[in-house]
C-alpha cells in the first residue's frame, strides 16, 4: 500500500511570555527560543515602543536568519502503512485496585484473564509481517499488571528476538509495572531485556495510599517503595521512569515530585489524572492552582540543577536543538496505523486506551487482517486535522494531544480537550525556562 | 536586546520514521539520527 502524504501550510506565530522577570519569545515556525528585555517583548507584541537602532538590527538579523517570524513552510506527516510498535496486554488482571485506573482496575471492562503464549507469539508474527522495511520494532508489555504473567513475557521476548533475527530486525522491549511483584530474578531480567521500565508510584505515602490500594483495600506504598528503590539501584544507566498520577486531591503535587527525588529517584514523571470520578477529576477551576504548582516545581527544579543536584522531570525536558523533524511533529503518535494494542484474546485496538471498546476493535492477530476503514481514519488523523490546534504555540511540541483522551472527553479523536491543553502549555513554558536557565549557566 | 537561547539543528534527513513511537511515559523526543553526535 502506498504511503499517504498530504501537504498543508503552517501558519507562523510568535509566543511571547513572561516567567518571573524573564521575557521569552518562542518562534513557532522555526522552533527557536529567544530571550529579550521587556521593551523588545512589547515591541514584538505590536505595541508602539521606540527601539534603538541596535535593538532593531538584532531583530532584523534573526528574521533574516529565519529564527523570528519564520516564513510559512509545508510539512508532510509521516504516514506509512508499516507497523512499528505493539502494546501487548499480557495481563487483564491486576494485584492493585487503583481508584483512577482507566483500565477498570486491570480488567478493561471485561473478564480478568492473562494472554496465552500462543496469542503473544501470534502478535509478534503479526508485527514482523506488517512491519515492512522497518528494522527496529517496539513491544511494550502492559496490563493490568504484566508481572502477573511473567512467564509469557519472558518467552515472548525470547521468541521475538529469535524470529526478528531471521529477518534482520531487532526489538526494543519496554514495560510498566506497579512494582508489587518485583524480585531479584525479575530485576535481573528487566535489566537484561527491557530498554525502558516504568514504575508506578504517586509520591508521598498518604497520597499514594489514598488511591493505589491492594485487593484488600489497604494502601500499597509500604509494599512497593523498597522494591522500586532496589530496582532503581540495580538499573545502572539504563532508562527507567518512576511515574505517578496526581488528582484533584493533591494539587500540591510538586511535593510529590520532590518527595520522589528526595528518595533517590532521578527520572520522574507525574501526570494529571484522566478520569471522570468526581472527587479525583481535574476540572477547569483547578487550573490556576495547577499552573502555580508547575511554577513552584520549576523553580525548585532549576535551583537543584544549579546546585549540582539535578533530577529529570519528564515534562521539563524539551529538546529544541536535536528534537524530531517537522514531519514527525505533525504526525502525532501513530495509534491505529503504526501502533496497536493487542488484548489477551488477540483482538487488536488502536492503542491501549481504546482496548475493550467494541467500536474500535480493528481485528485479531489470528485473523491477520485489519479494519482498513478504521485504520484510514486514524492514519489521516494528524496535527492538521485538529483545527483547534492551528493557532496554538505548542502544537509542534504536543502534536495535537492524545487521540484517546480527545475521544473520551469530546467524542472525536480530532477534538483536543481544553484542560489538557492548558496544562501542556504551562509545562512547555516551564520547560523553556529550564532550558534558558541551563544555557545561561553553561555560558 | 534579544538573544537566541536555542534553535533547531539543521537535519540532513527528515521524515525517515526511525524515531521511537510516542504516546506510558514528541516534545521530549530527540531525533535518532542527530543523536547517532555520538
Amino acid at each position: 500500500m502506498p504511503s499517504l502524504f498530504c501537504r498543508v501550510p503552517i501558519y507562523l506565530m510568535l509566543h511571547i511570555f513572561d516567567y518571573h522577570s524573564h521575557h521569552y519569545v518562542y518562534d513557532t515556525g522555526s522552533g527557536s527560543l529567544h530571550e529579550c528585555d521587556e521593551r523588545t517583548a512589547r515591541y514584538l507584541k505590536g505595541e508602539p515602543v521606540a527601539l534603538t537602532e541596535e535593538e532593531l538590527s538584532a531583530i532584523a538579523a534573526l528574521r533574516k536568519e529565519g529564527l523570528l517570524d519564520a516564513p510559512e513552510t509545508e510539512a508532510r506527516p509521516i504516514k506509512s502503512h508499516e507497523v512499528k510498535a505493539l502494546c501487548l496486554h499480557v495481563s487483564h488482571d491486576c494485584n492493585l485496585r487503583c481508584r483512577y485506573c482507566f483500565a477498570d482496575e486491570g480488567a478493561y471492562h471485561s473478564v480478568r484473564e492473562v494472554m496465552s503464549l500462543a496469542t503473544a507469539k501470534a502478535a509478534i508474527d503479526f508485527l514482523l509481517r506488517e512491519s515492512g522495511s522497518r528494522k527496529v520494532l517496539e513491544v511494550d508489555f502492559f496490563g493490568g499488571e504484566p508481572l502477573m504473567n511473567l512467564g509469557v513475557v519472558k518467552e515472548t521476548v525470547r521468541y521475538a528476538k529469535e524470529e526478528g533475527a531471521k529477518l534482520g530486525k531487532r526489538f526494543l522491549f519496554t514495560t510498566t509495572t506497579n512494582g508489587l511483584l518485583l524480585d531479584d530474578e525479575t530485576i535481573r531480567f528487566f535489566n537484561e531485556e527491557m530498554e525502558n521500565v516504568v514504575l508506578s508510584l504517586d509520591g508521598r505515602k498518604e497520597v499514594h495510599d489514598a488511591v493505589r490500594k491492594t485487593v484488600n483495600g489497604k494502601g500499597s506504598f509500604d509494599a512497593v517503595i523498597e522494591k522500586v528503590k532496589k530496582f532503581v539501584r540495580a538499573r545502572g544507566d539504563k532508562h527507567y521512569y518512576v511515574r505517578g498520577t496526581f488528582t484533584a486531591k493533591n494539587l500540591d503535587f510538586s511535593k510529590d515530585v520532590l518527595f520522589l527525588a528526595d528518595n533517590g529517584f532521578d527520572s520522574i514523571s507525574l501526570e494529571p489524572v484522566v478520569t471522570d470520578i468526581p472527587d479525583l477529576a481535574i476540572r477547569e477551576e483547578h487550573l490556576p492552582a495547577i499552573e502555580r504548582e508547575y511554577e513552584t516545581l520549576c523553580d525548585e527544579y532549576v535551583r537543584r540543577e544549579a546546585e549540582g543536584k539535578p533530577f529529570l522531570f519528564f515534562h521539563f525536558h524539551i529538546d529544541l536543538e536535536g528534537g524530531p523533524c517537522l514531519q514527525k511533529r505533525v504526525s502525532a503518535c501513530g495509534a491505529g496505523n503504526e501502533y496497536f494494542s493487542v488484548v489477551p484474546n488477540g483482538d487488536i485496538y488502536p492503542c491501549h486506551q481504546f482496548a475493550g471498546d467494541a467500536e474500535f476493535r480493528m481485528g485479531n492477530v489470528f485473523e491477520g487482517k485489519l479494519d482498513e476503514a478504521l485504520r484510514a481514519k486514524f492514519a489521516e488523523s494528524c496535527l492538521f486535522t485538529r483545527k483547534k490546534c492551528e493557532s496554538c504555540f505548542a502544537k509542534f511540541i504536543c502534536s495535537g494531544g492524545c487521540s484517546a483522551n480527545n475521544y473520551h472527553y469530546a467524542g472525536d479523536i480530532n477534538e483536543p480537550y481544553p484542560i489538557t491543553c492548558e496544562m501542556m502549555k504551562k509545562r512547555v513554558e516551564c520547560a523553556m525556562h529550564v532550558l534558558a536557565e541551563r544555557k545561561s549557566r553553561e555560558k | 536586546m534579544i538573544r537566541t537561547i536555542a534553535k533547531p539543528t539543521e537535519k540532513k534527513v527528515t521524515g525517515c520514521g526511525e524515531c521511537r513511537s510516542t504516546c506510558k511515559t514528541v516534545g521530549n523526543q530527540s531525533c535518532e539520527r542527530i543523536t547517532r553526535q555520538k
